[in-house]
């Protein structure tokens, strides 16, 4: 076995490097170390002496996993966490291998795991977490799970795998009462995370959770949370934190502390992201947490790839934003402050399906300059029955982009690119930054 | 006498249970579609509860959701199915998607085996079940040429000896074996193209339009206005886009 585990973890690392040299950082080495050695994963995510954190939903993952091991680094701890988008077996595989030791050790007390939710029920039972953090149900991918209810099913199964701490996001359909739809156990303490109504109600989009038909127990908002979003003034939020040891429901307000968070970007979706890590944080550490550093940790944050990132280009700033799915679009679309003057859109079959297109509010935009990518037809006729003009579509990408970033920088802001995740990826190439490592794609 | 309103009424059925994945888009399509000719449109939504006067639609549009909307829908839509036959008999155009397009049928079989009786609209059958098919979609419509959408279902439909709206050219269709698609015959169209159809296929658009207006006697002031030639354009790309290389899971 000992020597099984050598030998996966010397080919995947030398796959690892290879592919690196190659340019395409993957899950392939995760991949390779897991057919040597099955049990390579499973075996090393046991050894973690403070067990596993699993962060799931439609929408938000890598940011909060990113906030929430940050938040538990500010404690002292040492943690082993997935890149953003590696949230498949190879991808956490992967992310092992570069940390473990050629037995296969890993130094690490905690693993903050991000996990893709149509693999949530085999990861839940490869990594047994102690704390499962849900985020939301939104329409994210529906070509790949159909239906909001069966990614419900899905992730009802992840968090009844948690023995220790189970936190929901109270402001979402289907998360609400999770904890009712799922067997208890008297091990398991549950909390939720949540926003006052004036913000929740105020994100113009409220938090885009999927619609939900049939019983449910409770409504979004209803249940006490132990961490809210009190405030939110651009990319800045105020948390109200309840006293660990204090039952939730029963809190006066004059108890809780706040504390002011900086935010990745501005938009309530981030404040939510950040009432979740905190709330996270929260369960896991008991009463080593010191609501103080959350504010330290998420100040020093770097943005987490491919969401909100300003790309340098000759000079000039790009922002990209990812366009990962309908809801994360209508939200990033809803934090621009003004409609982006330069706007280049660039999606490919990645995005099988864009009928969700024409559920989208686009009026952030005034004008789009250039689209492409094999989706860039049907992305123009939805903008010519919304009457925002096109200036040009161009299949072939290289040309596409060339022509786009030819144009004279804008007078003010930057230049806006919002992608699919294989687009960016593409482009990123074309432009010549360094790709990705980790792999399977969120 | 006061001259007769020159509006077209579209009645949408069910938007909040059955609307997914972009499908409202296909009444905002025929709403703009007409509104740019010059002929005024009104949408009236129908979610259940009082019964509407339904005899003022010219035209019906219901689309598709998850099965648990579609339990959901099942009852109301039995509420209002003699209204719904009414104005298919009377020759008002329907569009039913998905969901919708079961639940307006005779009969849906669920996995289970348990049977729901439809409105009756359309005399076709349901059978919940089989491998689930998720990907492009790329019919030959004998009236409309190539008609491209996106086709993500779990369930087979037995249309009997009626008319569909084409042959299969890539995708499944409506039976195990691809053959045929959907249901057209007169004023009937009924797919399990999901999403805005129409965005791709404006041919098809055109022609519920149609079958609604001649029915009132209504006129367009301009019947191709440049907005509308621009969009065709870009849709004609979309569907080549879509046929030269269909994908699917
Ligand atoms: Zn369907």
């Amino acid at each position: 076995m000992a020597i099984r585990t050598t030998a996966a973890v010397l080919v995947g690392r030398a796959v690892r490097v290879a592919a690196r040299l190659r340019g395409g950082g993957s899950a392939i080495p995760g991949n390779i170390a897991l057919k040597i050695d099955p049990g390579f994963l499973e075996r090393t995510i046991a050894s973690i002496p403070d067990g596993v954190v699993a962060v799931s939903g439609s929408n938000g993952k890598s940011t909060t996993t990113n906030m929430l091991a940050a938040i538990i680094r500010a404690h002292g701890l040492k943690v082993f966490t997935n890149p953003s988008g590696g949230n498949l077996p190879q991808g956490i595989a992967s992310a092992l291998l570069s940390e473990v030791t050629v037995s296969g050790r890993l130094d690490a007390d905690i693993a903050i795991l991000e996990i893709d939710e149509g693999y949530g029920t085999r990861l839940a039972e490869l990594l047994k977490p102690k704390t499962v953090l849900l985020l939301n149900i939104q329409i994210d991918q529906l070509n790949r799970y159909h239906e909001p209810d069966r990614v419900a099913a899905m992730l009802g199964r992840v968090a009844a795998a948690s023995t220790d701490g189970l936190i929901l996001n109270r402001e979402d359909n289907f998360l609400v009462d999770l904890d009712a739809q799922i067997p208890g156990r008297p091990s398991r303490t549950v909390s939720f995370f949540g926003g006052v109504p004036s913000l929740v109600d105020g994100a113009s989009h409220g938090v885009a959770s999927a619609d939900r038909f049939g019983a449910a127990s409770a409504v979004p908002g209803s249940r006490p949370a132990a961490v809210e979003v009190v405030a939110l003034d651009g990319a800045r939020a105020t948390l109200a934190i309840t006293p660990v040891g204090t039952p939730d429901g029963d809190t006066d307000a004059a108890a809780r502390t706040e504390i002011e968070v900086r935010l990745p970007a501005r938009g309530m979706h981030y404040a939510l992201d950040a009432a979740g890590a905190a709330a996270a944080a929260r369960s896991v550490l008991g009463d080593r947490f010191r609501p103080e550093l959350v504010s330290r940790a998420l100040d020093t944050l770097e943005t987490v790839y491919g969401r909100g990132e300003l790309l340098e280009v000759e000079g000039e700033q790009i922002e990209i934003i990812m366009m990962k799915n309908p809801a994360s679009l209508q939200l990033n679309l809803d934090s621009l402050e003004t409609a982006p003057e330069q706007v280049f859109l660039a999606v490919d079959e990645g995005t099988p399906d864009p009928s969700w297109i024409y559920d989208i509010d686009f009026s952030a935009l005034d004008h789009v300059d250039g689209i492409t990518g094999s989706k860039a037809w049907q992305f123009a006729v939805r903008f010519g029955y919304l009457g925002i003009p096109v200036v040009a579509v161009d299949l072939d990408v290289k040309a596409a982009l060339k022509q786009f970033l030819a144009l004279p920088r804008p007078a003010s802001g930057h230049k806006v690119m919002i992608l699919n995740y294989e687009q960016m990826m593409l482009i990123r190439k074309i432009l010549g930054f360094k790709e990705l490592e980790g792999g399977g794609a969120a | 006498m006061a001259a007769a309103p020159q509006t077209l009424r579209i009645l949408h059925l069910f938007p909040r249970l059955l609307g997914l994945n972009g499908e409202s888009g296909n009444v905002d399509i025929l709403r703009l579609r007409s509104e740019w000719r010059g002929l005024p449109v009104e949408v009236i939504a129908y979610d259940g509860g009082a019964p509407l006067r339904f005899d003022d639609a010219d035209l019906v549009f219901i689309g598709s959701g998850p099965v648990s909307a579609e339990l959901l829908a099942h009852p109301l839509v039995l509420a209002i199915a003699p209204d719904l036959k009414q104005l298919a008999a009377d020759g008002r155009p329907f569009l039913a998607i998905g969901a919708g397009f079961q639940l307006l049928g005779d009969r849906i079989t669920l996995e289970g085996g348990e049977v729901l009786e439809g409105a009756g609209v359309f005399p076709i059958t349901t059978r919940h079940g089989g491998t689930r098919v998720v990907g492009d979609f790329v019919v030959e419509s004998p009236r409309l040429g190539t008609v491209v959408g996106f086709e993500n279902r779990g369930s087979f439909v037995d249309v009997g000896p009626h008319g569909t709206l084409g042959r299969v050219v890539y995708g499944r269709g409506n039976t195990e074996t691809p053959g045929e698609e959907g249901f057209w015959e007169d004023n009937l169209l009924g797919t399990h193209m999901h999403g805005p159809i129409l965005a791709n296929n404006p041919g098809l658009a055109d022609s519920l339009l149609d079958t609604a207006r001649s029915r009132r006697g209504l006129q367009y002031t301009d019947a191709a206005p440049e907005a509308l030639r621009s969009i065709d354009e870009r849709a004609r790309h979309a569907r080549g886009t879509i046929a030269a290389s269909p994908l699917s899971e």
